[in-house]
């Protein structure tokens, strides 16, 4: 599947774009040029030699803040996205095999969390519960799960109805060995694009949390949270936001590309359940 | 449009041709590979005739290029088709707009995918009414009724709050019937019209068509692969094979005196399942 | 006469029929949605075990001695057990009180009214420019399918669809409020200091707000309207005589606009979800701010009261886009 991936011109550019910002999460401390924590007189400073992108309003300087920054941003995204995949998928794959009481109860329990506002519950949950980025990351990634669970429902109610699977249960196969050997491989090629897209979604509301201050405090660096204190220094520095949103866009359209990516790739096995997913929101009544 | 409400019949005296085919050629303009190879009928005013081909024949191309609805790649690129003294190569859209519906129509195989879904059968039909013969809203749902019971519908105010998903395929192909006829065309083209009904509800729609015929002058062609349903009802047949005209004759002359080995096939076919019933029946008619 | 009584019957029938479509659409819904109030409820209940928060630090502080703790918990009901606490709190919800703030004491109701009323039009305001330019840059693209009009408009929405509501925010901000100066950056003036100085303060975050829902609705729009366009009853339509502009809007636009409209559904919990991030950027005193500020100072009720209320309108936004839908495309209510 990667190599098909990859030879997409598509593909080919989402997979170098993320590879250089996991790269840049990876190594960017240790390039940063200046202690990205240092304050300085040197306050909103236009880009010079010495501050290759400038200082902030404590003259810390930009670049080493943007490049330190970038770990919390990127970590927290994919951190986000397997939280999700576990609150989501094993009870997505569980539903279809355990019986209506937990069938309902999951899908009531989906259905509610599609009907929350996002970023509403998960600013004022974490807020609730302490600020802290454990419990962002853990509030995000419960809400981002009903992708994950849909999707892998999808996927074994087809697996299910299937005969093969019947005659393996008829032959006597045990349910742990069914859900191993067939569930999974057919929920592989959905499962990536969702994992794809929700890094993406994980990635903009870590973000969009940084922004508000919540989950990594300041004075740490996120890409979010440098947008926020350049809101208030606009007049002085009109072109401040210009890097972090590039690079907050370029992440996000890069998940996204990549999504397309395999979904293009894997024909009718990605296709299939997305589409399955775009025909029931809760807007007609969920079904 | 000068086009009266009138049968079409009282409007020439003489019975110059309403529709008349000459020599057409159509081709894929994107291969260049021509499909239908030069095909020629006059329809006068109350005539009927019938066109016969397996799948694939072109009989259902030609008559698209009548009604001016080919396929984006497909064009007439030599022969010309006159309609109501019209050459519909010079046609504008708005000119189409005029004669569709009001000098000519067409109903299909299928008939619940050429109905909107989400509209009620008869205000659909009623919307033709008031536009093309501009009355006003509360007289076109009386006149829906008439059309309804003229195409033998039982229960039509009930039929007329109907959507497509409720009602049969005999009753759908009648209500495709009166939508076309609404605005009193003067040809109707009846393509594969009975194909997908089961025998009895096709004998009843083609005798609904003679009916039509008869009472308002409306002139048929009628497309079919079937011989017997051409054989009940036209006066003149076309027998075509891979977009060739390989017999043209009138009805008796085609079914008793064939002279291609394709036309004898399909004759031949024909009386294992008993054909000879309708071989006397349109000599009787035409008497 | 015989005209009139088959007049009458037809209407008759219509009526009947109207009504049991109507009934059939909201019985679905409603079924989902009932069990998903409760089951929202109860979590944003069990939020206050959760947190371990309680009104006696936020109004007494530290220095409480154990008496005055538990009077102020007995005289919020926190003394009885959980499920007792929750039954008489869901009650006071379905009578429309939301409890009092664990910070002053107020009706939460009372403090979630005004915020309300702004993110309200705000919200509003971004699904009235969401849902007009959906609908224009989509039916537009569709229509002119395959030029480079529909590549132009697919690959704008492609790109507004990946940039996040707080960048649109900030640019937005810099483009119009600093450098061209056209808007107000920040603030809110009441409607009844004047229609423009009200209008112009909540223009730039409903812009913001609005991208997200334009991308959306465009998209969906477009994708439905191609589909519609390949089907055999635009065919019907033009052999009828119907002429194009009448077999758009009256035929391919009623059977198209479904998916866009369900979007809808999915995209409005994201409006209120964005005025959190929306009402801090353009510092509007909203519905999205009370729940942040409420949040950080460990005012359990108004964070629930905030969830609710989003909840039930969340819930009834849902139920008219249904009921829309089931009026605009009933074939689509059969799972199509």
């Amino acid at each position: 599947m990667i190599r098909r991936v990859l030879a997409l011109p598509a593909g080919r550019i989402a997979v170098g774009t993320l590879s250089a910002i996991v790269l840049l999460a990876i190594f960017g401390s240790a390039l940063a040029p200046h202690n990205p924590l240092a304050t300085t007189s040197a306050q909103l400073r236009h880009v010079s030699g010495g501050h290759l992108l400038g200082t902030d309003y404590l003259g810390r300087d930009t670049l080493s803040r943007l490049l330190a920054g970038s770990r919390a941003s990127i970590v927290g995204a994919i951190e986000v996205a397997l939280i999700a995949f576990f609150v989501g998928a094993i009870p997505g794959i569980l539903s279809v095999y355990l019986g209506r009481v937990f069938e309902w109860l999951t899908l009531r329990l989906v259905d509610t969390l599609i009907a929350l506002p996002f970023l509403l519950v998960a600013v004022a949950v974490t807020a609730l519960l302490g600020n802290g980025m454990t419990v962002a990351l853990l509030v995000v990634g419960v809400l981002l799960g009903p992708g994950f669970y849909r999707i892998s429902r999808a996927a074994a109610l087809t697996v299910a109805r299937s005969q093969y699977v019947e005659a393996a249960q008829i032959s006597g196969a045990s349910l742990s060995w069914i859900v191993r050997s067939h569930v999974v491989s057919k929920v592989l090629p959905p499962i990536s694009v969702t994992m794809a897209s929700t890094v993406g979604t994980g990635f903009v509301v870590v973000s969009s949390l940084s922004f508000l201050g919540i989950g990594v405090q300041p004075p740490a660096p996120t890409w979010g949270g440098m947008l926020s204190s350049d809101l208030n220094y606009l007049s002085y520095q009109p072109w401040a936001p210009v890097a972090p949103a590039l690079l907050i866009i370029a992440t996000v359209w890069a998940c996204n590309l990549l999504a397309d990516a395999i979904r293009d790739v894997s024909g009718d096995a990605g296709r299939v359940f997305v589409s399955a997913r775009a025909k029931r929101p809760l807007a007609q009544g969920g079904a | 449009m000068a086009f009266a409400a009138s049968p079409a019949i009282t409007d020439s005296p003489v019975a110059e041709a309403v529709l008349s085919v000459r020599d057409v050629h159509i081709r894929d303009q994107v291969t260049g590979r021509e499909i239908v190879h030069g095909i020629s009928f006059e329809l006068e005013p109350g005539k009927v005739v019938g066109i016969v081909g397996e799948s694939g024949s072109g009989k259902t191309l030609t008559c698209r290029a009548a009604l001016g609805i080919l396929p984006d790649q497909l064009e007439v690129y030599a022969g010309s088709i006159t309609l109501a003294g019209h050459d519909i190569a010079e046609l504008s859209v708005k000119q189409w707009t005029g004669l569709r519906g009001s000098t000519i129509s067409a109903v299909f195989q299928d008939p619940s995918s050429y109905l909107n879904p989400s509209i009620q059968v008869g205000p659909q039909i009623a919307e033709v009414i008031r536009v093309k013969k501009k009355v006003r809203r509360r007289e076109a749902r009386d006149q829906v009724l008439q059309l309804l019971r003229s195409v033998r519908l039982r229960n039509p105010e009930s039929v007329y709050s109907q959507y497509t998903y409720e009602l049969s395929g005999g009753m759908l192909q009648r209500v495709l019937i009166a939508a076309a006829i609404a605005a009193d065309p003067k040809v109707l083209i009846a393509d594969e019209a009975t194909t997908a009904l089961d025998v009895i509800v096709q004998a009843e729609i083609l005798d609904l068509l003679a009916d039509l015929r008869e009472r308002t002058g409306l002139a048929l062609v009628v497309v079919a692969h079937d011989l017997a349903v051409v054989a009940q009802l036209c006066d003149e047949v076309l027998v075509i094979r891979q977009g060739e005209v390989v017999e043209h004759g009138t009805t008796a002359d085609v079914l008793y005196r064939p002279r291609h080995e394709y036309t004898k096939l399909l004759i031949s076919e024909h009386e294992q399942y008993g054909l000879d019933r309708f071989l006397d029946a349109p000599q009787r008619e035409r008497a | 006469m015989a005209s009139e009584e088959t007049g009458h019957s037809v209407t008759v029938a219509m009526v009947r029929h109207a009504y049991r479509t109507l009934l059939k659409n909201l019985a679905r819904p409603i079924a989902i949605f009932v069990p998903v109030f409760f089951v929202a409820t109860f979590a944003t209940f069990l939020l206050r075990a959760l947190s371990g928060l309680n009104p006696a630090r936020t109004q007494l502080g530290q220095a409480a001695t154990p008496v005055e703790i538990n009077r102020l918990e007995a005289s919020y009901g926190l003394d009885r057990g959980f499920f007792a606490q929750y039954g008489s709190w869901l009650s006071g919800v379905l009578h429309g009180n939301l409890g009092r703030s664990w910070s002053d004491g107020y009706p939460v109701s009372t403090l979630i009214r005004d915020g309300l009323t702004i993110s309200l039009t705000v919200a509003t305001l971004a699904l009235i420019i969401g849902v007009t330019f959906g609908l224009i840059l989509g039916a537009l693209a569709a229509v002119r399918r395959t030029t480079w009009i529909d590549r132009g408009i697919t690959s704008f929405l492609s790109v507004i669809s990946v940039i996040p509501a707080f960048v649109i925010g900030i640019v937005l901000v810099e483009v119009v409020a600093v450098e061209l100066k056209l808007l107000p950056s920040a603030g809110f003036i009441p409607f009844s200091q004047g229609f423009w100085p009200w209008l112009s303060h909540l223009l730039l975050p409903a812009l913001a707000l609005s991208f997200g829902c334009m991308s959306s609705v465009a998209r969906q729009l477009r994708a439905g309207l191609i589909g519609a366009f390949r089907e055999n009853y635009v065919i019907g339509a033009i052999v009828r005589g119907l002429s194009p502009r009448r077999i758009f809007f009256r035929h391919v636009l009623r059977n198209g606009v479904g998916p866009a409209l369900a979007v809808l559904g999915l995209e409005f919990p994201a409006l209120i979800g964005g005025s959190v991030i929306v009402e801090t950027i353009f510092a509007l005193a909203g519905f999205g701010q009370f729940a942040y500020t409420s949040a950080q100072t460990g005012d359990v009720p108004a964070v629930q009261g905030v969830l609710v209320i989003s909840i039930v309108l969340v819930v009834t936004f849902n139920l008219i886009v249904n009921l829309i839908l089931g009026r605009i495309a009933p074939a689509a209510q059969r799972g199509v």
